[in-house]
This record gives C-alpha cells, sequence and structure tokens, in this order.
C-alpha cells in the first residue's frame, strides 16, 4: 500500500505568493524520497505542509490512505528533525526525547525504555542527563534525530538536517541516517539542496524547481536521463556542460563551424550536454573540438580542466573531469571528444528532452 | 578599548553636573537623614536632642511599623503578581495578532507615559464611591464599594493604580522575551503532541524565566519604593493606616506627624533595603537566570 499520496498540493501564502503550483507524489511504504532543488524552490514549504506546519492550499494529502489535510501535525504520526535541531534547551536530553510520549500518554516505565533503546542505538547513552546547550553539534543532530525515533512513527521529515555540520561530519551522519531508516523501515521525506547527499540517500528523488516536480526518479534515472535541462545541470558535480545549440539535417550545430553529426528528426534550437566525466582526451584527427585550458583543479584522484571552446560568436565555458593527476599547461589546447551515447539533447523551447 | 582625553579638566566638567545632582538631592539628604536618626527633635524643630539608637529600638518596638511592613509586602507582591500576569496574558494575545499589531503595541505601551500622581488620580475618580463610573456600577452589582472605610478594597485600588502603569513596562518585556523563542520550538512541541496550553506553560513559560524574573525584581523595586506619588493620589495610605506602606509612612511620620526622628529612622532602614535589592539586582539579573 502506499504511504504517503500528495495529490495535486499547492501552496499560496496569505501574503498572495504562490510558492507551490501542483505537486503529485506517491511514496511506497519505507521509501526514502529526497526533495532537492536550489534555495527558494519551496522544499522546506513542501515538507511543512506534510507535517501540517503549513496549510495545504489545494489538494489532498493521504497518510496511510486516510485524508489528514485538516489534521493537527499531532495527529498525523509524522516525526519531523529541524535543521536547526530545536531541542528544547531548558530541557535534559532524556527530557527532550521523552516529550513527545509524556504528551501521548504513555506510562513511566515504557517511556523510560523506549527512550534508553532509542538512545543506545544512537550511542546517546552518556548524554542523557545533559541540556543541549552542553552538547557538539553532532551530539545535537543525534538527540534530534532520536526525539523523532522513539515515538515510532509512520514518517519522518528531515528538513535539511546535516546542513549545519561540517563536511566530514555530514558524510558519516548521512550513511548513518541511511543505515538506521533501512533498519527501521520508516518511511522518509528528506529535503536539501546538495545534491550529493541527495544522490546517496535517496531511493527516488524529486528535483524542485520554482515549486514545479521537474522529476522525480531514482537517482540513477536523473543521473542518466535528466527530464530538463534544469535536472540536468543540478544532478552531478561539477555540473553537466550545456551548450545552445540548432538541429538541423546535418546534426547538431554549435557554430557556423563545428557541428557533431546526428540524424533526428527534429528541427530548431536545442539545449546539447555532455557530462565533465563523458568527455574523452583523443588526438586532434579524432577531436569534436579543442577546449583552450584556463584553470586546472587537481583534487588526486581526479583531475578537473576548465577551459573554453571556441564557437566564433562566443567563447562556451566547458569542464572536463579525468581520473587520476594530470598537469597539462594552461592556455594550451586540449582536443576532445564527445561520444554519442552520452549526449542529452533538450528542445530548448519546451525544455524537454529530446 | 580606551579612550584618550587631551584636557585633564573636560571629563570632571562633563560628570560635573550629575555630580551636583547626586550630591544635592541624593548624598546630601541621605547624609541629614542619617544624622537625624539619632536625635530627637521638637515639633517646631527649633531644637534637638542626641539620643542614640532610641529611635530604631523604639521603631522596632512599634506594632505600627510591622504593620507597615506587611502592607508592604501585601501591597508589593500584589503588584508584582498581578502586573506580570496580566502583561504576559496581554504579550501573548498581541504575539499572535497578525494584522494592526503595532498600533496594539503602541497603545499598551501609553500608560507607562503617565505621570504616577495623575494615573493615581485617574484610578481616584473612577472608584470614587459617590459619583465615579467603576464604583458605581459595582455598586449595582451588588459590591458595596467604598474605599475610604474599607482598608480591603483602599488596598485593591492602590494595587490597581499602582499595577496599571507598570504593565506597559513589563509587557515591552514580555512580548520581546515571547518573539525571542523560536518558532521551530513550538513547532517541534506542537508535532510532539502538546496542546496550545501544554506548549505555553512546558516550553514558552520555562523559555522566559529569565525575563519573569528580571521582571519579578524591577517590579517588587517599583512597588516598594516608587509608588508614593499613585498611594498618595488614591488613599493617601488610609483608611486608617491600611495603606501606608513603608516609604509612605516615612513621609506621614515626619511631615504630618512631625516626628522627624522615626522618620529618619525608617529612611535609614529603607536606605539598607534599597542596598540588599540593588545587590540582589546586581548579583541576579546580570548573571541571568539559567534554564
Ligand atoms: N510565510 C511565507 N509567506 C510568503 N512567502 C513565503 C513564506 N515562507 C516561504 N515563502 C516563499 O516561498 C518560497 C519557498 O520557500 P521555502 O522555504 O519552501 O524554500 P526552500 O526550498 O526550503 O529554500 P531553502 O533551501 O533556502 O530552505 C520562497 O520563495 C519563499 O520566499
Ligand atoms: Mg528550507
Amino acid at each position: 500500500m502506499s504511504d504517503v499520496v500528495l495529490n495535486n498540493i499547492g501552496k499560496t501564502y496569505p501574503n498572495g505568493y504562490h510558492a507551490i503550483p501542483s505537486i503529485d507524489l506517491t511514496i511506497e511504504e519505507g521509501e526514502f524520497i529526497v526533495l532537492v532543488g536550489p534555495s527558494g524552490c519551496g522544499k522546506s514549504t513542501l515538507l511543512r505542509m506534510v507535517a501540517g506546519l503549513e496549510t495545504i492550499s489545494q489538494g489532498d494529502l493521504m497518510i496511510k490512505g486516510a485524508k489528514v489535510n485538516d489534521k493537527e501535525p499531532a495527529d498525523r504520526d509524522i516525526a519531523m528533525v529541524f535543521q536547526n535541531y530545536a531541542l528544547y534547551p531548558h530541557m535534559t536530553v532524556y527530557a527532550n526525547m521523552a516529550y513527545g510520549l509524556k504528551n501521548r500518554g504513555e506510562s513511566k516505565e515504557v517511556i523510560a525504555e523506549k527512550v534508553t533503546s532509542v538512545a543506545n542505538m544512537l550511542g546517546l547513552e552518556e548524554l542523557l542527563e545533559r541540556k543541549p546547550k552542553q552538547l557538539s553539534g553532532g551530539q545535537r543532530q543525534r538527540v534530534a534525530m532520536g526525539r523523532a525515533m522513539v515515538r515510532d512513527p509512520k514518517v519522518f521529515l528531515f528538513d535539511e538536517p546535516l546542513s549545519n555540520l561540517d563536511a566530514k561530519l555530514r558524510v558519516q551522519m548521512r550513511v548513518e541516517i541511511r543505515q538506521l531508516q533501512r533498519k527501521l523501515g520508516t518511511t522518509t521525506l528528506y529535503v536539501t539542496h546538495d545534491q550529493v547527499e541527495a544522490m546517496t540517500l535517496a531511493d527516488r528523488l524529486v528535483v524542485l524547481n520554482k515549486g514545479k516536480a521537474e522529476q522525480i526518479g531514482t537517482p540513477m534515472d536523473l543521473y542518466n536521463k535528466p527530464a530538463t535541462p534544469f535536472v540536468a545541470a543540478f544532478i552531478g558535480s561539477p555540473s553537466m556542460n550545456l551548450i545552445g545549440a540548432n538541429l538541423d539535417e546535418q546534426g547538431i550545430r554549435l557554430s557556423q563551424d563545428l557541428h557533431l553529426p546526428l540524424v533526428h528528426q527534429h528541427r530548431g534550437s536545442v539545449v546539447w550536454g555532455i557530462r565533465p566525466e563523458h568527455l574523452d582526451v583523443v588526438d586532434e584527427q579524432n577531436a569534436d573540438f579543442a577546449l583552450r585550458i584556463q584553470a586546472v583543479e587537481s583534487l588526486g584522484a581526479e583531475t578537473l580542466i576548465h577551459g573554453t571552446v571556441d564557437l566564433g560568436v562566443k567563447q562556451e565555458p566547458i569542464v572536463v573531469r579525468l581520473s587520476g593527476p594530470h598537469w597539462p599547461e594552461i592556455n594550451s589546447l586540449l582536443w576532445l571528444k564527445a561520444p554519442m551515447e552520452h549526449w542529452h539533447v533538450f528542445d530548448a523551447v519546451t525544455q524537454q528532452r529530446l | 578599548m580606551s579612550v584618550y582625553f587631551p584636557h585633564k579638566k573636560l571629563p570632571y566638567l562633563l560628570v560635573l553636573p550629575q555630580l551636583v545632582i547626586t550630591l544635592i538631592f541624593f548624598l546630601w539628604p541621605a547624609e541629614q537623614a542619617f544624622e537625624q536618626a539619632f536625635y530627637q527633635e521638637d515639633a517646631f524643630g527649633l531644637s534637638r536632642e542626641f539620643v542614640g539608637f532610641d529611635n530604631f529600638v523604639y521603631l522596632f518596638n512599634d506594632p505600627q511599623y510591622y504593620k507597615s511592613i506587611w502592607v508592604t509586602l501585601v501591597f508589593s507582591f500584589s503588584v508584582a503578581f498581578s502586573g506580570l500576569a496580566i502583561a504576559l496574558w496581554l504579550a501573548v494575545m498581541a504575539d499572535r495578532v497578525i494584522r494592526g499589531k503595532l498600533t496594539y503595541q503602541t497603545l499598551l505601551v501609553w500608560p507607562y507615559a503617565v505621570a504616577p500622581a495623575l494615573a493615581g488620580v485617574l484610578w481616584w475618580l473612577l472608584f470614587d464611591p459617590s459619583m465615579g463610573p467603576v464604583a458605581l456600577w459595582l455598586q449595582y452589582f451588588g459590591v458595596d464599594w467604598n474605599h475610604f472605610l474599607n482598608g480591603d478594597q483602599a488596598m485593591t485600588l492602590v494595587v490597581i493604580s499602582a499595577t496599571w502603569k507598570q504593565i506597559s513596562y513589563n509587557f515591552l518585556f514580555f512580548l520581546a522575551g515571547l518573539q525571542a523563542v523560536p518558532r521551530s520550538l513550538i513547532e517541534a512541541a506542537s508535532i510532539d503532541g502538546a496542546s496550545p496550553f501544554k506548549r505555553f506553560w512546558t516550553i514558552v513559560f520555562p523559555l522566559l524565566s529569565p525575563t519573569t524574573f528580571f521582571l519579578l525584581v524591577i517590579n517588587l523595586v517599583y512597588a516598594f519604593f516608587d509608588t508614593f506619588g499613585v498611594i498618595d493620589a488614591t488613599t493617601q495610605g488610609g483608611p486608617g493606616v491600611s495603606t501606608a506602606t513603608m516609604v509612605y509612612k516615612v513621609f506621614n511620620d515626619g511631615f504630618i506627624g512631625l516626628d522627624m526622628g522615626s522618620s529618619a529612622a525608617q529612611s535609614v532602614v529603607l536606605m539598607f533595603l534599597v542596598g540588599v535589592m540593588t545587590v540582589i539586582q546586581f548579583r541576579y539579573i546580570e548573571r541571568k537566570v539559567e534554564y
């Protein structure tokens, strides 16, 4: 049975701002869904509507088959982890985790048992008597998760829970969240603007752009077959190279003198794209175009080469990603081939994949 | 950071007016009162006689003095409690209002700008047993209101007039305190299944405790030392001595009863209290209340 269903959900704020026009999403039981998109695209708005912290302006929200549009947050059987953790500062870690159970009228023994077992799972046993301000950022994050977990909710909601942590801890917690979620099997809706986090955590991703779902799919679907240039640019790091071009009888015409042969019935302006990791360095005869190198970023395991391709009227910036260390000279030319199986072509007008 | 003044005299010149005022209106009278407390003066102020601690001994053996301490305590705690409770309630309401927020807040701050004596007269008029609208209205409902005869009613009246003014001040602090409570805490609590009532008492109110404690001290100090004007304008300490606080008694004994020695001794006791309160204020408020 599908667990959470968003049916034509929309949000208009009281000031008239149309944050989310309409979204349809069906989440299966135990699924880990990540909402990803740039700042201000409506991720938090959507999550908060599911939580019951924002009213739903339009559409139906179903949890376990029941319509919950007008239910209080407490009655939706959800738990949420906030970006700033929102731990009650005047309560101990134990009291923070026990608060929700207490409000439900659980007995002291049951509360103690549940809190202890979750604390053990998260390694919080030693911290139960501390106040939040006596904890490190990572520990606070754990407590916030513990508080969500003790209530054993139907749905977990996370709003950028890792964005206040340093890079290393973020990776560690990311792995941990995924493992915990697998173990508990709780349906999860997770918001982030970090595409790496999104790719690694998600069973399915929802890419939001200006309140619209650009594409919904597995991380590999989105990587291999982005539906729009927006998704293409958003998923993958560094971003996909996207160049405005024309599709004619001879193929993709990038400029007066440069075209990539392709047989396709579509005619007109298109966006042509290829990921930095799919460009091959070749010798001059086999190359599709030359890159004038402007900057080299060596990361040891891989090298990012930034440069421009001369398209006559304009210099188009292109990034190439090569494995291993490379030390090409700045301002020299790098001959590149773009294998056709890695091309992404989008209609420039409809922004849809061709 | 240190500031360097090229002129050696300028800084002294700048603080001089403040120093002169403190000297003339505070230190000098304080010194006079301190001296006076050890003398017995005749009613016309023509002669006086050194009596040592007699004035204090007499004072602390006087049941009337204990009565005034009791009146002060009842009065001060009533003022502080009702002032805090009403202000908190208003602040919670104003915090919820979205439209016309500023108007409410401005209106609620006005009473603070009214002079204490004026506030006293206002309430005196409203509650006047023979023509005050509130008094007549109470009488209509069968409450026999006459604060000239009934000591408890007189106390109620002075508490109301003293509280009324203080509500604005408390309100501002509570409102600021409420607005400083992170929204996400309230949201987390509502997801955790706490009703609005429970959210307030288990989350918001504990988080306001530093503000509440600060205001409690401020209000007690106000009620102790700064309500002479209000009492004088409404009940003049009466009926009998039922609303004569310690401060009012200093005035009454000194300027009406012309017992300068006792009045001065009472002033010294009050100065001592001010000192204690100041220490409390600095010690605890500066350090903030831990939650
Ligand atoms: N209470 C509100 N009233 C009016 N507009 C709002 C309100 N809250 C948010 N918005 C607007 O709705 C849009 C979506 O906001 P939202 O907070 O959902 O973005 P987000 O995707 O979570 O961004 P971020 O990654 O920065 O957290 C933004 O343009 C924001 O300005
Ligand atoms: Mg957000």
